[in-house]
């Protein structure tokens, strides 16, 4: 029953059999020797841990906050995620991997934010490295499925903190917000345990706890500015409506409603529907907002369609995911604070 | 070109020095070997777009078990099961074509994974791209011994069942008569496949599954004939491939998963344009170049 083949057919699968098998040797013989000489390579990590602990941080955000806490180099830091990259859809590479794998410490943001990475952040932490995931330690807020419209006039996300953080490690997809970055008290608050993970990975202790005090100084007055800054927005216009679900801490924080997202979820991987964004054009009209914000990490095709939709209002573009890149306004975390605020109380005030 | 001036650095080193390296090769060398077995037939039948539809079949399988917080294999294997029955159950029960039900079901719960998971269930985890595209930079032992069983049931099955697929594919009639009920064959051969793309999902996702699933199978197709050494041949083009994605995926800071399908793919062009090259340069069509169908179909 078989099919016979020329002879001709015959020699040239010869070739390139040889040639497969050679390659597929190559492959096996790179997964027979593996662990035996470690010293080989590794190039840049293990080698540093006599001088300064190595810290992988995903985003820029976290990768500037702990270049702030451990501050005069008393830490080397590397970012995963590039700049203007979405941490929401970011995969890592094999590169990464290792990176990864290499570091003192991790640092993630975690509760689901780096979405892509998560899984290979456990398997790191299987593997014994330290893996910091911030948001764990911060006080959270849960999102809350409103699509636009229901709860108008309700002006906090009042949980009386009705769960705790310690165990939901991991597979927790509860529906915390992710994005605490947007709230520099709730940061503040949280820079003593990371002080600790960065001493414990070996940093001079002398030179982190000076750079967490004037670190921590520099957040609280930020607050204190933004909130200043924000002055100019009166109470009755303070509506904001954004691509997705990033401003929950900011809207805690500084008082605002964020009476809709254009897309209806923490993540920037979820979509849209039209009767959505009817309601929020509606609302918009209904309230008179005069402005809604874009993000730089993710499409503005829907916002953009919304504000024509809406009456040719201005769509206002934050910075959320990921920090400007560097020289620009908002390269840090900080600046990046005073961005938005900047931007928010022009749009709105 | 460091791959060329400095062979051992490029092509070992990574390997030698990293064990997650070894275990992304390892989840790579059992998807293929996994893949290889059924995807001949895949190929071989032209069940291209079986196997693809059925690959975002399970999706929803996968974003319900996931929100639930349950296993996420089980979830995939009976969203596979569902999709199997029904697209054997449709046509029995209305004119429409295989074809047309495979079509049907493919967009039917591949929108329903996405509804499912930007709903207010997922609570703004609402990542689909996450089941699609695997994650070989958090290969852990676990996924390596789901695997492994996969693969050891992949293999079993294509031996156990290798006269039943290969009487199935090249003699239907054939088939009829020695009451082999090619209609039973088949589904067994849709159940490997929904096992096979269950088994190798986690790691390279259920969309790039396919790129192992057609591509190494189809590029041997090319050159051999007999089914066995089409296997054979598939699982060392697959395990090339995933060699080479991974090395780039170290070297050049590209996504592990996608760099692996794209080395298979590229390989298989790299294959055919080579294949049309030397006919191009001898004169007459010999038997040996017409696809092993064409050939069955005429005896």
């Amino acid at each position: 029953m078989t099919v016979e083949a020329g002879a001709n057919q015959r020699r040239r699968r010869g070739i390139r059999k040889s040639g497969l098998v050679v390659a597929a040797a190559a492959a096996l013989f790179a997964a027979a020797c593996t662990g035996t000489d470690a010293e080989t390579d590794a190039p840049d990590a293990t080698d540093a841990s006599s001088a300064v602990p190595s810290v992988v941080t995903t985003t820029s955000i976290w990768g500037d906050v702990v270049s702030n806490v451990g501050c005069d180099d008393s830490v080397s830091v590397t970012t995963l995620i590039p700049q203007g990259g979405d941490p929401h859809s970011y995969e890592p590479s094999l590169r990464d991997r290792e990176t990864m794998g290499a570091a003192d410490l991790v640092v993630a943001n975690g509760l689901g934010l780096e979405e892509r990475i998560e899984d290979t952040l456990e398997a790191v932490a299987a593997e014994g490295v330290h893996v910091f995931e911030v948001a764990e330690h911060i006080d959270t807020i849960e999102f809350e499925f409103s699509g636009g419209h229901d709860d108008h006039g309700h002006d906090d996300h009042d949980e009386e903190d009705g769960h705790d953080h310690e165990d939901d490690h991991g597979h927790d997809h509860s529906g915390d917000d992710p994005h605490v970055w947007f709230d520099p008290q709730r940061v503040a608050g949280v820079l003593g345990e990371l002080a600790d993970e960065l001493i414990h990975a070996g940093a001079d202790a002398d030179t982190i706890n000076r750079c967490l005090d004037s670190y921590r100084e520099a957040l609280e007055d930020t607050d204190a500015e933004i909130a200043e800054i924000l002055d100019a927005v009166p109470t009755d216009r303070r509506i904001l409506i954004t691509n997705h679900d990033a401003f929950g801490y900011f809207a805690d924080r500084y008082g605002f409603e964020i009476v809709g997202t254009v897309i209806p979820s923490l993540s920037t991987a979820a979509e849209t529907n039209p009767a959505l964004l009817e309601e929020l054009a509606e609302i918009i009209e209904h309230e008179g907002v005069p402005a809604v914000f874009s993000e730089t990490t993710h499409s503005d095709a829907d916002i953009q369609a919304l504000a024509t939709a809406a009456g040719d209002i201005s769509v206002v573009q934050l910075l959320t995911g990921s920090l400007a890149p560097e020289g620009e306004e908002g390269d840090t975390l900080i600046g990046m604070l005073r961005f938005n605020a900047n931007a928010i109380a022009d749009a709105l005030g | 070109m460091t791959f060329l001036t400095d062979p051992v650095a490029w092509w070992i080193e990574p390997f030698t020095s990293n064990p997650f390296m070894t275990k992304a090769l390892a989840a790579g060398l059992l998807a293929v070997l996994t893949t290889s077995m059924v995807g001949t037939w895949v190929v071989l039948r032209s069940l291209n777009f079986l196997g693809d539809a059925l690959a975002h079949g399970v999706l929803p399988g996968i974003a319900i078990a996931f929100i639930v917080g349950f296993d996420t294999g089980l979830g995939a294997l009976a969203a596979a099961i569902v999709m199997v029955s029904a697209i054997s159950f449709i046509p029995r029960i209305s004119p429409l074509s295989e074809d047309t039900s495979i079509g049907v079901l493919f967009v039917g719960l591949l929108a329903l994974a996405v509804v499912i998971m930007s709903s207010g269930a997922a609570a703004g985890s609402g990542d689909i791209d996450r089941f699609l595209f695997g994650s070989i930079t958090g290969v852990q032992n676990t996924d390596l011994v789901r695997q492994a069983v996969v693969a050891v049931v992949a293999v079993g099955g294509a031996v156990v069942f290798y006269r039943a697929f290969f009487v199935m594919t090249f003699c239907e009639v054939q088939a009829e008569m020695a009451r082999l009920r090619p209609r039973l064959t088949h589904g067994i051969l849709m159940v490997l496949l929904a096992i096979t793309i269950v088994g190798s999902f986690q790691v390279v996702g259920s969309l790039l599954v396919m790129a192992f699933l057609i591509a190494p199978p189809a590029t041997a197709s090319m050159f051999l004939r007999r089914v066995p050494l089409i296997m054979v041949a598939a699982v060392l083009i697959g395990a090339v491939s995933v060699n080479i994605g991974l090395l780039l995926s170290y070297h050049h800071r590209l996504a592990g998963g996608a760099s692996m399908a794209l080395t298979a793919v590229a390989i298989l062009f790299a294959a055919m344009l080579i294949r049309a090259l030397v006919y191009a340069l001898r004169p007459a069509p010999h038997e040996d170049q017409l696809p092993v169908q064409m050939l069955a179909d005429s005896r």
